[in-house]
């Protein structure tokens, strides 16, 4: 006998709690789905055009993220205030807070995301580590509890996994609270240094301690889970090409990687997502080496690089996103999941492209490359005046085409394509990145970047 | 290296977004020229008072009371008609002007200065956010 649910909507309008592209991108599958939208902003954000094309636009704070942004009861009653009935919170910001996350459904609200105890769970790294265990997810050798006070154990276990070994905090995520040991004389002052650092930076002294891997590259599975207990995943990312770990280019499929070796993996993360009732979109990050997966985390949340998945499965990952959220069930099986061609995502920053550091201010003409197989995802304008207190992310170029390396003939040609005057943008780096023939190889692991700039430094 | 010259608006309006950023509540640099000070009030709306012993004073630029948080603007009288047959019109600092309804919570709202209310630039009922202008005063030396 067929499941029956409620089929009348729980919302007819969204609060979108972020800014940027990510703002517009949300407003867009809303839109699509018939929704109404509310859009939040703070005085910096004050002229951004996707507060011009919602149903209502309401300032919550100052310029700083931590009084705008950041502000739990300023979204809530901004919510309140204008009748929204849910809460996308888009990704960085309050997207992965367990916290506000229970506080949006107390309030009556849904939160187009997965549970307060989900994002909870996931968001210690051992209990997430311990869940993907129980569920067959590979994981990187080490154990799935926190380390012990007592120093000789701790040299006990090191000497088991095998150096060089990384020290994490349990709270941690996106790159922070993590060092490095390559030999046993180091190892108490990481521990200790990891220590204070997790406890200041998160929160809680909790470690844990995993095989340090030495060229790994960055691979991601893409999961979708409906509160009906059905779950797909829709295909795989490469996110090897990183600058202090912070993502720099995407592309999907992962290049190299066997459907027979991959299919396995993302078989597992469904069944991971059944076995802790998740709820939503979510990641499941992980390393690989040698032929062989280790998961390292999953995000509970929408990631800036899921247009490359969109545009190789054909799904609008928003849109599901909230349908999910409406109690909707989810619309296809994993047998509908039909990955074709290549996909590059370029984030384009305010920034310096050779130093990096951020540039704010005016964009005074602005050209964006159009085309088959072009996307940019964008809020941006000639005038927009780009604010200094946020992420410098300004844009999304995303291409996509038969096969790699004819997409990456397409990114090369949407960036020659692109112009941002006003301001500096890592456009050039981006162009210079995707002459690089090793890139080009699909060879590159999680520290080819920062090696390639070194030498790229060198005189 | 050229001075920054500290009378020129844009400058003020950059310092005092910076200060609002950083939660830094007021600033205060001194030239043999004159003197900027810049206070960032509990409301998180600044007050800028530039002085300055090299040129004559002239008359200060009006002072606008914004929201200080998001709600349903409530102006001090019933109608809109009203108030605005009304002013302009004397207030002292601590005169309320108007009201923010949120929920049901009444947040006055308070002229901070003495001066002659100009305008009213908000419409009664009307949802107002952060920041958001509600009154003009013209300041009284």
């Amino acid at each position: 006998m067929p499941e029956t649910f409620d089929s009348r909507p729980r919302f007819d309008t969204v609060l979108i709690a972020n800014r940027g592209e990510i703002a517009t991108r949300i407003q867009k599958a809303c839109r699509a789905l018939g929704l109404k939208t509310v859009v939040v902003y703070s005085e910096a954000d004050r002229q951004a055009p996707y507060g011009r094309t919602a149903d209502s636009a309401l300032c919550i704070g100052p310029s700083s993220a931590a009084k705008s942004y950041l502000n739990k009861d300023a979204l809530l009653l901004a919510a309140r205030l204008t009748g929204a009935g849910a809460i996308h919170p888009g990704y960085g910001f309050l997207s992965e807070n367990a916290a506000f996350a229970d506080a949006v459904e107390k309030a009556g609200l849904a939160f187009i995301g997965p549970s307060a105890s989900s994002i909870e769970a996931m968001g210690d790294k051992i209990s997430a580590k311990r869940a993907m265990i129980a569920a067959g997810v590979p994981c990187v050798p080490g154990p799935d509890t926190a380390l012990v006070d007592d120093p000789a154990a701790i040299e006990r276990l090191a000497l088991e996994i095998g150096y060089p070994v990384i020290i994490k905090a349990a709270g941690g995520g996106g790159g922070r609270g993590m060092r490095l040991v390559p030999e046993a004389g180091l190892l108490q002052e990481a521990v200790a240094l990891t220590r204070e650092e997790a406890q200041q930076a998160f929160g809680s002294p909790s470690l844990y301690m995993e095989k340090f891997l030495q060229h790994p590259r960055h691979i991601e599975i893409q999961v979708l889970c409906d509160t009906h207990g059905n779950a797909v995943w829709l295909g795989h990312r490469d996110c090897s090409m990183q600058r202090r770990h912070q993502k720099v280019v995407e592309e999907a499929p992962a290049p190299g990687i066997s459907p027979d070796v991959i299919g396995s993996v993302g078989r597992a993360c469904v069944e991971a997502c059944r076995q802790i009732g998740y709820q939503g979109v979510g990641t499941f990050e992980f390393l690989y080496e040698d032929g062989a997966f280790y998961f390292i985390e999953m995000n509970t949340r929408l990631q800036v690089e899921h247009p490359v998945t969109e545009m190789t499965s054909g799904i609008d990952i928003v849109q599901a996103q909230i349908k999910v959220a409406q109690g909707d069930p989810l619309d296809l099986a994993q047998a509908d999941v039909k990955c074709e061609g290549h996909a590059f995502e370029c984030r384009i920053n305010a920034e310096d492209p050779d130093t990096f550091l951020p540039s704010a201010g005016i964009i005074t003409a602005l050209t964006l490359p159009e085309g088959p197989g072009i996307r940019v995802d964008t809020h941006i304008h000639p005038g927009y005046k780009v604010p200094p207190y946020y992420d410098s992310l300004i844009a999304k170029l995303i291409v996509h085409a038969p096969t790699r390396a004819e997409a990456m003939a397409r990114m090369r040609e949407a960036l020659a394509g692109t112009r941002v005057d006003g301001i500096s943008t890592n456009i050039p780096f981006l162009r210079a990145l995707f002459e690089d023939s090793a890139f080009a190889r699909g060879e590159t692991d999680i520290h080819y970047l920062e090696q390639w700039l070194k030498q790229r430094r060198a005189p | 290296m050229s001075a920054i010259d500290f009378s020129d608006p844009t400058t003020i309006a950059l310092l005092t977004d910076a200060l609002t950023a950083a939660g830094v509540s007021g600033l205060e640099i001194s030239r043999p020229g004159g003197q900027l000070r810049i206070v960032v009030a509990t409301g998180e709306e600044a007050q800028i008072n530039v002085s300055s012993t090299a040129q004559p004073v002239s008359a200060p630029p009006p002072v606008v009371v914004k929201a200080p948080m998001a709600g349903h603007f409530c102006s001090g009288s019933s109608s809109r008609s009203v108030a605005a047959d009304r002013l302009p019109r004397s207030v002292s600092a601590a005169d309320v002007l108007g009201f923010l309804r949120v929920g049901p919570i009444l947040l006055p709202l308070c002229a901070g200065r003495s001066g002659i209310l100009t305008r009213q630039l908000a419409e009664p009922d009307t949802l107002v956010g952060f920041g958001d202008r509600l009154f003009e005063i013209e300041p009284q030396s």
